[in-house]
């Protein structure tokens, strides 16, 4: 199991995967907008998405869990 | 033995061939199943062939013994791309390259003399367990030390790399940590103030010291090593790289190499790396492979503060050290570490005279309580300390964002670029127009019967205001380029500013934010 945790504070701008998905290593699951840019959360290796733990305009701390994989 | 002529050049020839042969060939055998070559085979593969001048092979064990042969540190001097570079380079097959009295105190002191007062490169292959405890333990302690102080003293004069490649524990560890470049071998090298077993007698903490200092911990959470990586060949051929970018020492200019590259060619393919939409990620690293000579880049600190992106590229074969923000991490903001590993950056290029070219994207420093409290301030400080600092030619490169004081670190206007440029799409702006419009318009937007709309039409407003040709038409930059011309001005500007002269008013030293 792999928790994606958010790198910096923002908003959940778009959710890109739901649970159950297969995803790619590098594939993107979120994006998160904060200081005046898109910021892409990928994926850190291949797998199924266990959980997104957000909702679209979420404000998200550092180190929040967004998404789990398994 | 006799005393005929012969006898005594017999006597010495077998005196270097023991000393030679290291800790013996089960020694030898036991450092090869490590995965790591051996002391003397990192010089062959370091040196330009034929070129090494030892000192001090005949070396040994303090108390007269034979036991530590060379006294466990190889030490001399030859060339790198046929100039001269200093080594003390400690061997993990006598006593576990710990290092001896006439090791440090004879040996390794006077290559650290002569490289200084050669004025040339020193470089140290680590491979060692420490001090040589049996002969260090007690209060004659008190008369150690000068290593460090010593280095002190190299630091922005000589060019010092520490080459890790094996263990360097305890003080040792200060070597790196006091070094301009410290790349690490993956599995087998680590460095930390305590080793495994010193830590367990002081705290009682249970870690191995590969798990406590590997390159996994120092070269992607610390920011202590530079540059992880994969084999010991590997790393040499690092270090060597990491020369041929700097002169031998502060007197010089950086060696200028033929790459074939045209000055004035045009860069292609940026419409593809770099997207229109100022909000959208892209790898930085791409554009700086477009923009300098090909081939030529090579990345300091790659792996740690991903954000920011440092590391020596050549144009036109001039020698440059490149600063660049990257909006693939963190959105390219700026935050404590990422303003650290710049600076320390900038300040190793204004040391030894390599330009350094800013090519910005920045929406700001990271802003909120989070990095307040890791010190941004304080941390953030040191990046504008040394920009202003840098005497050496800057040239900064407006591509897009150049937000707050995110544009003043990244050599703005009032930094003394001697070349200032934007890209056609860049805006420069104390803040975004959202935050603009939250500060600034606050009670307007809140006393409007549509406060939605009245907020949008301010941001458009500011919007309007955010472009090149205003900062252009001010005459506060030199000019609007169009991307593909960027390689043309770095060079100009690099051969324009070649006597560049600044004089500050004289001062012991500045005191720099650490």
């Amino acid at each position: 199991m792999t928790e994606v945790k958010a790198e910096l504070v923002g908003n959940v701008w778009k959710i890109k995967t739901e649970p159950g998905a297969q995803v790619a290593e590098e594939d993107e699951l979120l994006i998160l907008e904060s200081m005046k840019m898109e910021i892409p959360v990928t994926a850190p290796r291949a797998g199924t998405v266990k959980e997104v733990r957000v909702k679209e305009g979420e404000v998200v701390k550092e180190g929040q869990v967004l998404v789990v994989l398994e | 033995m006799g005393d005929d002529y012969a006898t005594r050049v017999e006597d010495l020839r077998a005196r270097r061939k023991k000393n030679l042969a290291m800790g013996g060939a089960e020694k030898v055998a036991k450092q090869h199943e490590r995965g790591k070559l051996t002391v003397r085979e990192r010089i062959d593969l370091f040196f330009d062939p034929g070129t090494f001048v030892e000192l001090g092979l005949l070396a040994q064990n303090r108390d007269g013994s034979d036991t530590a042969p060379a006294d466990g540190v190889v030490t001399g001097h030859g060339d790198v791309d046929g100039r001269q570079v200093w080594v003390i380079a400690y061997d993990f097959t006598v006593m576990a390259g710990s290092m001896g009295a006439v090791g440090e105190q004879f040996k390794a002191a006077r290559v650290r003399e002569l490289a200084l007062r050669y004025r040339k490169p020193i470089v140290w292959l680590l491979d060692s367990a420490g001090a040589r405890i049996q002969e260090a333990s007690g209060s004659t302690f008190a008369g150690t030390g000068w290593l460090f102080a010593e280095q002190v003293y190299m630091s922005g004069v000589i060019p010092q790399v520490a080459a890790m490649l094996g263990p360097c524990a305890a003080g040792t560890a200060y070597i790196p940590g006091l070094a301009d470049f410290v790349p690490m071998v993956k599995g087998t090298s680590s460095m930390a103030l305590g080793g495994a077993r010193l830590v367990k007698a002081a705290t009682g903490e249970d870690v191995s010291d590969h798990d406590m200092g590997g390159s996994q911990v120092h070269c992607y959470e610390s920011g202590v090593g530079d540059n992880e990586v994969e084999s010991d060949a590997d790393c040499i051929a690092t270090v060597r790289r990491f020369l041929s970018y700097l002169p031998s020492s502060n007197t010089e200019a950086p060696p200028h190499t033929e790459t074939g590259d045209p000055a004035d060619r045009l860069v292609e393919g940026l419409d593809k790396i770099v997207p229109a939409n100022p909000r959208a990620a892209y790898d930085v690293r791409k554009v700086i492979k477009a923009i300098f000579d090909h081939e030529s880049w090579f990345e300091v600190k790659p792996t740690w503060a991903k954000n920011i992106v440092v590391g020596f590229a050549r144009v036109a074969g001039h020698a440059t050290g490149v600063v660049a923000n990257q909006p693939m991490q963190k959105g390219g903001a700026l935050d404590s570490d990422a303003a650290d590993k710049a600076a320390r950056f900038i300040r190793m290029c204004d040391a030894f005279n390599v330009p350094l070219v800013y090519l910005m994207d920045v929406p700001g420093f990271m802003v909120g309580s989070q990095v307040e409290k890791d010190g941004i301030i304080r941390h953030g400080a040191k990046m504008l300390y040394a920009t202003s600092e840098a005497t050496v030619p800057k040239v900064t490169i407006v591509m897009r964002k150049a937000y707050g004081a995110g544009y003043y670190v990244m050599c703005g206007k009032g930094y003394e670029p001697d070349t200032i440029v934007a890209w056609p799409f860049a805006e420069i702006s104390v803040m975004g127009p959202e935050g603009a419009v939250n500060i600034i318009f606050n009670k307007q937007v809140e006393s409007s019967d549509n406060p939605e709309a009245t907020r949008a039409q301010l941001i458009e407003t500011i919007r309007s205001q955010i472009n090149p040709y205003l900062a252009a038409g001010w005459a506060m930059i030199d000019d609007v380029i169009d991307p593909a011309e960027t390689r043309r001005v770095i060079v100009k500007t690099i051969e324009q500013s070649r006597d560049k002269k600044i004089d500050r008013p004289w001062r012991k030293h500045g005191n720099i934010p650490v």
